[in-house]
């Protein structure tokens, strides 16, 4: 029995190792019996021609509310056009673009993906983008836009087109705690309009109501530029000249920066991470949060029963007019063949419409990016009547400038370089901001243009 | 010594109940092709997945090339200059070895003392000690950190209550360039400790107890046994679990910087493998990336060739890292554990 | 020693353990506390969860294919672990006990591997997959997480070299050939060992985030740590789901812990007196 069994061994020890390490190589073996499986649940096609679409969305799947929505829009959309499946993907936010462009890398980009506006650029420089306005016919463009901000769809325009559908937008606002401003003896139904006001508030809820002030968002914890664009924007300066080159170590960015380095000083603003105000305030500890409108609902989820939350809309310097630039995300087209291309558009284009743009706003968050489906009974006005947060940003949709994106390949490295060496250290740091802005455009000269 | 030739014998007794007839044949040295055989799986396995990549990485560091577009060109050594010429990577390069300097005792120093500790008494305390300290290991990095989040949160955080009882006034500990770094080591020790102390356990099993108990009756002290009986037994494992740490380490620091601080305040949290991943998935500069690879392998290839140069030195003359069980010398004649020098 | 002696030593001992323990654990409490927290107090961070809801529980069973990411997972880690313990065993044993030339060589190509940094394999690794036709299958999350397996070899090295060589010469009078001696002297006595590597590669396979989400991206195939990161999303953390499915995730590895932890402590025993 012994001498059986070992005898065995002998002879089928060397070859089983062999075949583990052939397994590594051979799994080819495995792989077709993979893509049976997978080719299976396509296998079904009928004879009709049938279009599969992949989607890569960094809404799609979430256990919330932007999950959800995703769903309806996609069901809702099959429902529509019954020869065009949605094969969906989701992905964490960060990870959005790198998988755009890993697949892209490998020969079959997702054909429509969902990138935040702050790598937009960036996905124009690395992928091939089919701008989406090329797509349909110009008649059949301007009668789909038609209701669309026009102010906006100028906005996210590049070399003249919408390349990058708007989606998901938001934009910044303040988001106030109306008890903290009762309890410090302030009117919550007059809430700030300029930086001054909402230093003062500010002040008095600390000293009166036993709660951290005023928080600015712009050490966003993505390195977004969005909320530092919009306050250079509104003290009338712009973070990128028209040449590309950086413009914001001129006076009126610096001015903005110093402003909140200033609500720093006074102890009007807590010197804290972004992650740290956001759960304070949905905390009821902080009076004034001023942040991307697509907080709002999972804000409104924290308050509810706890607190009284409102918003009004993002502030101002002095006399000149709030300026503030958006964020979210758009939808490129990455489809490679004209059918594809054109599904691609008949999808953006039912995201994009009243029916789907309404899903996006009360069920994602989002703005509505055709204002008028606001006060439509057959869309937005029921949900506008109940939910408030999102109407003061509706109401500066008009007065959204465009998002700004350093050009050529060191796009992102631009902004991170902004963020990092001089927005954070001046808000958080107390740097000086004239030099912390001025070394961080010198660097950032350097990144553009390095080869 | 005579312990060692009892559990030999006792293993030789189990496996094969008194084979005495069998025509001897001497184990090894194998045949060169068998010991491939052996090896094969494993170095096909790293071709494959480590050394075919490392080669691709290689020829992208030399390329200004996104991976997508049709027209690759030639960057020489431009993707090396820009990792120098920026301060960021050399600040990260240091920052790494302060990383490196702070986990090491978490490495290897308490959780040996750790485990001697447990080993010494065995049992269901002890089990169920080791079982605790095992815990902080199994609960997923992300939620780890955003667990880490809330205690050393700046305006809310437990840790600023009770530091400051202790007299520690409150701090933001993740927003201040000076104790950024120590907080990110100490919450990724918990994490090094848990699973080290697992692995001291494990070298400790095959750890003979009669060698305490004779010290014992010797009447050495505890601390005696512990120093000269216990501890130099694990030394090598001491050694190579603290350059094993140091090289899996970095996903759980990675994620407690990419959760907690984003490499900030000011470059304090940086290090080589969370710039490699900025520039490689922030920035999508895959020849930059690919250049900071090749310099992380070369640099930790050099001090490793160095280790293991002075390692030899050091050792007993004779086969090195050579086979144990092949040599034809008499059962008992080689001290068991004399190859001192760190394996790797 | 006199009785007496012994009790400050036994309260020092512990003393040292569990503060060690409550420091080490309190990620974990935090996580557990928070993850019972309703949205409206999930914010304010202590861990007491007063009072308690179910909450996040119910949103992670309902909105989130936990089950089928725990599996995806489950199967992954074990997957890989399999994969590496059947490749790493006879490496770590030719690279002790066989002599033979290149040796020297093959050890320095394991130990190279282990410095490789992972970041900078990955798209390579996608590439190869995507050619192969792996992508979003369980051989694209497995086979290329074979990268791992220089650890595994390292470790197992390492105890190889700790059991007495007279085992081995035993052995070899005997007349044991390389294959018996693996089989029969050395996988008994490397048992400990192997289970405390199949436990390391197992919860770092689980723990592992970058590949799976490059690799797996239908919630088909996707695995825990992808989908958690999903939690993070733009609309406002989730916390209160995150940790919930956190604590969730924790109960496989727990067991694979308390199976392996067992074969350690067993060896343990064995090796002890009597």
């Amino acid at each position: 029995m012994v001498r059986d069994s070992r005898r065995r061994v002998r002879r089928s020890a060397p070859p089983v190792m062999a075949l583990a390490g052939l397994l590594a190589l051979a799994a080819c073996g495995s792989s077709s019996s993979g893509g049976a499986t997978a080719g299976g649940a396509s296998a079904g096609a009928p004879a009709q021609p049938k279009i599969t679409l992949s989607f890569l969305s960094y809404n799609y799947g979430t256990p919330d509310l932007g999950g959800k929505g995703t769903q309806a829009l996609i069901d809702g959309f099959e429902k529509a056009n019954p020869n065009i499946t949605i094969k969906p993907e989701g992905v964490a936010t960060a990870d959005a673009l790198t998988r755009a462009q890993t697949e892209t890398a490998a020969g079959s980009p997702p054909d429509v993906a969902q990138i935040g506006w702050s790598k937009v650029a960036a996905a124009y420089q690395a992928l091939p983008v089919v701008p989406v306005q090329s797509i349909p016919p110009a008649a059949e463009w301007s009668a789909d836009t038609a209701g669309f901000s026009q102010n906006l769809l100028n906005a996210v325009k590049s070399g003249g087109q919408v390349k990058a559908m708007p989606y998901t937008i938001s934009i910044p606002e303040i988001f106030y705690n109306a008890d903290l401003f009762t309890k410090a003896g302030l009117d919550p139904a007059k809430p700030p309009t300029t930086i001054a006001e909402v230093k003062t508030d500010a002040l008095a809820i600390k000293s009166k109501a036993k709660a951290q002030g005023v928080y600015f968002g712009v050490v966003d914890p993505g390195k977004s530029d969005f909320l530092t664009q919009s306050l250079i924007a509104s003290n009338g300066g712009h973070e990128i000249g028209t040449d590309g080159q950086p413009q914001f170590d001129q006076p009126a960015a610096v001015a903005a920066l110093a402003a909140m380095q200033d609500l720093t000083r006074s102890g009007a603003q807590p010197a804290v991470p972004t992650t740290s105000a956001l759960s304070a305030f949905a905390a009821g500890k902080l009076g004034m949060l001023v942040e991307s409108t697509a907080v709002a609902g999972s804000l409104q989820k924290a308050a509810t029963g706890k607190f009284d939350l409102r918003s009004t809309g993002f502030p101002s310097f002095g006399s000149q007019p709030a300026a503030p630039t958006f964020s979210g995300a758009g939808l490129v087209v990455l489809a490679k063949d004209k059918a594809h291309q054109q599904a691609a558009w008949q999808f953006i284009k039912y995201l994009t419409s009243p029916a789907g743009m309404t899903i996006i706003t009360s069920q994602i968050g989002y703005l509505p990016l055709r204002p008028s489906l606001a006060t439509d009974p057959k869309y937005l006005a029921p949900f506008f009547a109940t939910n408030k947060l999102l109407s003061p940003a509706l109401a500066q949709l008009d007065q959204v400038t465009p998002y700004q994106f350093f050009p050529g390949k060191g796009a992102s490295q631009a902004v991170v370089a902004l963020q990092d060496n001089a927005v954070a250290p001046i808000v958080l740091q107390g740097a000086d901001p004239a030099k912390a802005l001025t070394a961080a455009a010198t660097k950032v000269r350097g990144i553009l243009n390095q080869k | 010594m005579t312990a060692d030739t009892e559990v030999a014998s006792r293993a030789a007794g189990r496996r094969a109940g008194g084979r005495g007839t069998a025509p001897h044949r001497p184990g090894g040295p194998a045949p060169r092709a068998r010991s491939w055989l052996y090896l094969g799986p494993a170095t096909i396995s790293l071709a494959v997945w480590v050394y075919g990549p490392l080669v691709f990485t290689g020829v992208l560091s030399f390329l200004h090339w996104n991976l997508v577009s049709d027209h690759p060109s030639w960057a020489g050594l431009g993707n090396y200059a820009r990792l120098v010429d920026q301060p960021e990577f050399p600040h990260a390069a240091w920052h790494t070895l302060l990383y490196a300097v702070g986990i090491l005792p978490f490495a290897t120093v308490v959780p040996m003392a750790l485990a001697i500790m447990l080993w010494k008494k065995p049992g269901a305390v002890s089990t169920g000690y080791r079982a605790l300290l095992f815990l902080p290991v199994v609960l997923a990095p992300v939620a780890n950190a955003i667990a880490w989040q809330f205690i050393l949160d700046p305006l809310q955080g437990a840790a600023n209550g009770l530091l400051q009882d202790a007299g520690f006034g409150p701090r933001n500990w993740l927003g201040d360039p000076a104790t950024a770094l120590p907080v990110i080591v100490l919450i990724t020790a918990a994490k090094v400790v848990g699973l080290n102390l697992l692995l001291f356990g494990a070298a400790l099993a095959s750890l003979d107890r009669r060698t305490l108990e004779a010290a014992r009756l010797e009447g050495a002290t505890e601390w005696e046994t512990t120093r000269f009986v216990v501890v130099p037994q694990l030394r090598r494992t001491a050694v190579l679990l603290g350059l094993l740490s140091l090289v899996v380490v970095w996903p759980w620091i990675f994620t407690n910087v990419a959760v907690l601080t984003q490499g900030g305040p000011n470059g304090a949290t940086d290090n080589v493998y969370y710039r490699l991943y900025t520039y490689a998935f922030t920035f999508f500069d895959a020849g930059t990336a690919s250049a900071a690879a090749i310099v992380i392998s070369l640099a930790f290839a050099v001090l490793l060739g160095a280790y293991a140069v002075l390692g030899r030195r050091r050792a007993d003359p004779g086969p090195g890292s050579g086979p144990a069980g092949s040599g034809p010398g008499p059962a008992g004649a080689r001290p068991e554990r004399g190859r001192s020098h760190a394996s790797v | 020693m006199p009785a007496f002696d012994r009790w400050p030593r036994l309260i020092g001992r512990h003393a040292v353990l569990l503060l060690t323990a409550a420091v080490m654990l309190l990620p974990l409490v935090w996580a557990l506390g928070s993850s019972f927290k309703p949205s409206t107090t999930i914010f304010d961070m202590s861990p007491v969860p007063l009072p308690a809801s179910l909450e996040n529980y119910r949103t992670v069973f309902s909105a989130f294919p936990l089950w089928r990411m725990l599996l995806n997972t489950f199967v992954t880690a074990a997957g890989v672990t399999a994969l590496q313990v059947l490749v790493a065993v006879p490496a770590a044993y030719a690279l002790t006990q066989l002599t033979f030339r290149g040796q020297r060589f093959a050890l320095g190509l394991v130990a190279v591997a282990l410095l490789v940094p992972v970041q900078s394999l990955i798209i390579p690794a996608f590439l190869m997959i995507s050619h192969l036709g792996w992508r979003d299958t369980y051989p694209g999350l497995i086979v290329p997480q074979l990268s791992g397996c220089a650890l595994a070899v390292v470790l197992l090295r390492n105890h190889l070299r700790a059991l007495p060589p007279n085992l081995f010469h035993a052995a070899a009078l005997d007349g044991a050939t390389a294959g018996e001696t693996l089989r029969f002297v050395v996988l008994p006595l490397l048992r400990p060992a192997l289970s405390a590597v199949v436990l390391l590669v197992f919860i770092n396979t689980w723990n592992e985030y970058l590949w799976p989400t490059l690799a797996a991206p239908s919630p088909k195939h996707t695995t825990i740590q992808a989908g958690l990161a999903l939690f993070l999303n733009q609309e406002g953390p989730e916390y209160g789901p995150l940790l919930a499915a956190s604590i969730l995730a924790t109960v496989p590895v727990v067991a694979v812990y308390l199976v392996a932890s067992r074969r350690i402590a067993d060896a343990f025993l064995h090796a002890g007196p009597g």
